[in-house]
């Protein structure tokens, strides 16, 4: 029963043709709209005064959309842990990568260039492309790469479960506060109230450099921990 | 301000449920009252005739994400936490660790955020959220058969969102605009465009995936009923009806009236067959959730002031007995051990009393009997539309629906039985009044000419009778019929059938 | 106008997936075809409005060359983190249910539950 009968693939390879060529005949595409995006080009420096107008959308102007983003990350990341917590894998089934010096060496190389390149991210992500979920997932993998070179239980006992945990809940706790933080002074939430800053300059934005670093922390612990989990459940890398 | 607090202040929650574990449930007891007295201020300046409608960051309609309230947004705030009672009390006694409060909390947060939204992609972040809850939820006890049907879920309902994201990517190329209120006046004039036609039957397909009508949502069955009771309760509740929002939203926009009617046909009765032969209750129960959506798709579909009082009016009564009879149902099965209905009616006299009594209420009000909230809903929907074609198909949803109920029957004989726990009492109460209560609580929706006309005498002769008719037919049909496909609930097959489903929605939009 | 443009290419991705997503058995690349799914609908967004003399929207001064529209950028940011969420938890359930029923074949499993359950 290797194969799908012949009966579904005609019937699958009939709907999806058809299904592709109704849309590229209907979409109606004719190149790049003029005018596209013209209220966020406009007015997007001068409202929120970070030079990366992506970043202004995400963080500012739709900051509702990425604290949803941000929960579902943070589901994941808990529902992926609650689910592989108890299981430990066969020990023997497993190859094991054999100790090498080459690994060795670049990890020690690599690491504190790929951690610096990720804190780049993260607090230039107002001036530059990036922002806080590259940035923390550049990190998170720069810890992979030393888990892989020094052995993941290595890394785990520089990075203790509960102290991650209590972290992870807290900078998300942290987020929520911030977000909410305009009640205090009667406006909506998640309004930016902080000053615009200089274009250009790293102290511009707004708040969206504070929500870049709490972001790119969670994501960094975040990534971590779905890999540590993936990892610990099969035994080794 | 209040429509941001009410989500924000149940994700604030959720974070908190992992630090603070001892006290989770009475936390989350705590907010529920803290909600019930927000939507009560909500309400009140309602009533009084404002509506808000706020762009978070203060920036305007054209570039910032818009929450507005209206009519429904409110009803169902008021379904949510009358649900979300319920479950935290049936699940008082059960020792269930801070991470299920904690996905109840986003639950219900995401549920108050998708009911004030009004753009395109905020909806689409909010169903994925959603969806992975919910997800979550489905798996929870790690059980295969739960593991698999909440695999199912999530892949279908990630296609689902898929398809919804190419629609929104089309839309934005038109229109330049993601905001519900800027896009009905931009498109009042193009209603024909062809780009318009495949980009509403892209999000409608996309939605009506999670939105329970038969031909998408064929996860449904298997999901709803190997979840835990109150589970359960809470997806075909809560989490199916935000579809159905979602699906309210979006029909003034687009040109979706045609497509809407033939799918509530469709579903409707397409559950009903199925509904009538399973025999397994919880099994039933989901079957029973996907035809009942028929009912509710019917009158966004024709879009009358009537009808969509009608539909909205069903769905608070549906999330109401779905959810009492999925909670009782779990506890039924619980008590005896079986989960078939031949062999609940035999071990009958373990069930509790209040179980018991719950299901009674809950069937009375899922066949429409007077004066409870079936009754109401569904008169409003007939008596909303002339067309013979419309009220036969409301006719034939009705006495199917009292066919597949009337096996149950049995089970309601007069007997001593054990008592029931008391959360789970509470828990049925909680959704048992309002249920009783129906009749007199729509006086607050219509106006008193229209409620009079709609509930006088009639209706009530004519309910009374399509419940007669109903049982009789039963003891004169077939008990076992030959083999419904079943087929079409795998993976593989389930996803053929959503794809034909969107051309049919396509082909509905193009002629109507 | 092109006809071989990111549009077009989204929509044949997005097919291929769903022959994917349907005809292969193994639920691995069931994932896989599900990451291509929506990798498409992202590749979409991200070219609407592309140009070929578009500069990416970060405004170093007045005036400037067309800026690209900032706003699908946006919100692709956020549909590649659901992916992730979404790709990482049914791996998490693919996993749980490869352990329980050693094999990967979608169809075996299936039928495995049906007989646990069914009678």
């Amino acid at each position: 029963m290797r194969r799908s009968s012949r009966g579904m693939i005609i019937t699958a390879s009939v709907l999806v043709i058809c299904f592709c060529a109704l849309l590229m005949m209907m979409f109606d595409y004719h190149g790049a709209r003029e005018e596209a995006g013209a209220a966020y080009i406009e007015r997007g420096t001068i409202d929120t005064g970070a030079a990366n107008l992506v970043s202004a959308i995400y963080l500012n102007y739709r900051l509702f959309d990425t604290l949803f983003e941000i929960l579902v990350f943070s589901v994941a990341v808990l529902g992926v842990r609650f689910y592989l917590a108890q299981q430990r894998g066969n020990e023997e089934e497993v190859a094991r990568i054999p100790e090498s010096q080459v690994i060795r060496t670049s990890a020690d190389l690599l690491f504190p260039p790929i951690l610096l390149l990720g804190i780049y991210l993260v607090l230039f992500g107002h001036l530059s492309p990036g922002g806080g979920f590259s940035g923390g997932t550049v990190a998170g993998t720069g810890l992979l790469l030393c888990a892989v070179a020094l052995g993941a239980d290595v890394v785990a006992r520089r990075f203790h479960e509960a102290a991650l945990e209590r972290l992870e809940w807290g900078v998300l706790l942290v987020i929520l506060l911030f977000a909410l933080s305009p009640i205090a002074l009667w406006r909506l939430p998640l309004t930016d109230l902080f000053p615009r800053g200089r274009l250009g300059s790293l102290a511009s934005g707004g708040s969206i450099l504070i929500y870049n670093a709490l972001i790119g922390l969670k994501v960094f612990i975040g990534t971590w921990v779905v890999v540590y989990s993936f990892i610990r459940h099969r035994g080794e890398i | 301000m209040i429509i941001v607090l009410l989500p924000l202040g149940h994700f604030l929650l959720a974070a908190l449920c992992l630090a603070w574990q001892s006290g989770t449930r009475v936390l989350t007891l705590l907010s529920l009252l803290v909600d019930a007295s927000l939507v009560g201020l909500l309400f009140s300046a309602f009533s009084q005739g404002e509506t808000l409608a706020i762009v978070l960051g203060g920036w305007g309609r054209d570039v910032g994400i818009e929450l507005a309230d209206d009519r429904f947004s409110l009803v169902f705030c008021i379904l949510a936490l009358l649900l979300g009672g319920s479950v935290v009390a049936y699940l008082w006694k059960e020792r269930l660790r801070p991470y299920f409060y904690m996905l109840l909390h986003l639950l219900l947060g995401s549920v108050f955020a998708l009911l004030f939204a009004r753009d395109l992609f905020n909806i689409y972040v909010i169903m994925e959220l959603l969806t992975l809850v919910s997800f979550l939820l489905v798996g929870y006890e790690r059980k295969p058969y739960q593991i698999w049907a909440g695999l199912k879920y999530l892949l279908l309902a990630s296609l689902g969102m898929g398809m919804y994201l190419f629609g929104v990517a089309i839309i934005y190329y038109h229109t330049g605009t993601l905001n519900l209120s800027i896009l009905t006046t931009q498109l009042i004039g193009q209603q024909n465009a062809s780009w318009l036609l495949i980009a509403s039957s892209l999000l409608v397909s996309g939605i009506a995936i999670k939105a329970g009508i038969f031909i998408f949502s064929l996860w449904l069955p298997a999901a709803h009923a190997s979840a835990t009771p109150a589970v359960s309760a809470l997806l075909s509740g809560m989490v199916i009806k935000m579809g159905v929002v979602v699906l309210l939203r979006l029909a003034p926009v687009f040109p979706l009236s045609l497509p809407l009617e033939v799918l509530s046909a469709v579903t409707g009765l397409l559950g009903i067959i199925y509904a009538i032969y399973t025999y397994d209750l919880k099994r039933m129960l989901a079957f029973h959730t996907l035809s009942q959506i028929g009912y509710l798709i019917l009158g966004i579909g024709i879009g009358s002031e009537l009808e969509i009082a009608g539909s909205l009016e069903y769905a608070v009564g549906h999330g109401l007995f779905k959810g009492l009879l999925f909670l009782a149902a779990g506890a039924a099965v619980q008590a005896t051990g079986k989960e078939d209905i031949p062999g609940l009616i035999a071990k009958r006299s373990q069930i509790p009393v209040a179980t018991r009594v719950g299901l009674l209420i809950g069937t009375m009000g899922i066949m429409g009997l007077p004066p409870l909230a079936g009754f109401c809903g569904k008169t409003l929907l007939s008596n909303g539309t002339d067309s013979p074609v419309i009220q036969a198909i409301l006719v034939l949803l009705s006495i199917g629906t009292v066919i597949s109920f009337a096996k149950l029957l049995p089970l309601f004989r007069l007997e001593r039985g054990p008592s029931s726990p008391w959360p789970k009492t509470v828990a049925y109460v909680i959704l048992g009044l309002p249920m009783v209560l129906f009749l007199p609580l729509t006086r607050l929706f219509l106006p008193i000419e229209q409620w009079r006309e709609s509930f006088g005498t009639i209706p009530f002769l004519e309910s009374l009778l399509m419940v007669g008719v109903g049982l009789l037919l039963y003891r004169f049909l077939p008990k076992r019929l030959a083999n419904l496909p079943q087929r079409i609930f795998r993976l593989e097959e389930a996803i053929l059938v959503i794809l034909s489903g969107f051309f049919l929605i396509y082909l509905l939009s193009v002629l109507g | 106008m092109n006809f071989i443009n990111g549009v077009t290419i989204a929509i044949v991705l997005f097919g291929i997936g769903l022959l994917g997503l349907i005809l292969r058995r193994d639920l691995v690349i069931k994932l896989l075809s599900l990451g291509l799914v929506n990798g498409s609908v992202i590749l979409c967004l991200v070219s609407l409005n592309a140009r070929p003399d578009g500069v990416p929207p970060i405004v170093r001064g007045p005036g400037g060359a067309p800026y690209v529209d900032p706003l699908p950028q946006a919100l692709v940011l956020s549909a590649i983190v659901i992916n992730f969420a979404i790709l990482a938890l049914a791996l998490v359930f693919v996993m749980l249910l490869v352990e329980r029923y050693h094999t990967t074949d979608s169809q075996r499993i299936e039928h495995e539950i049906e007989e646990e359950e069914g009678p």
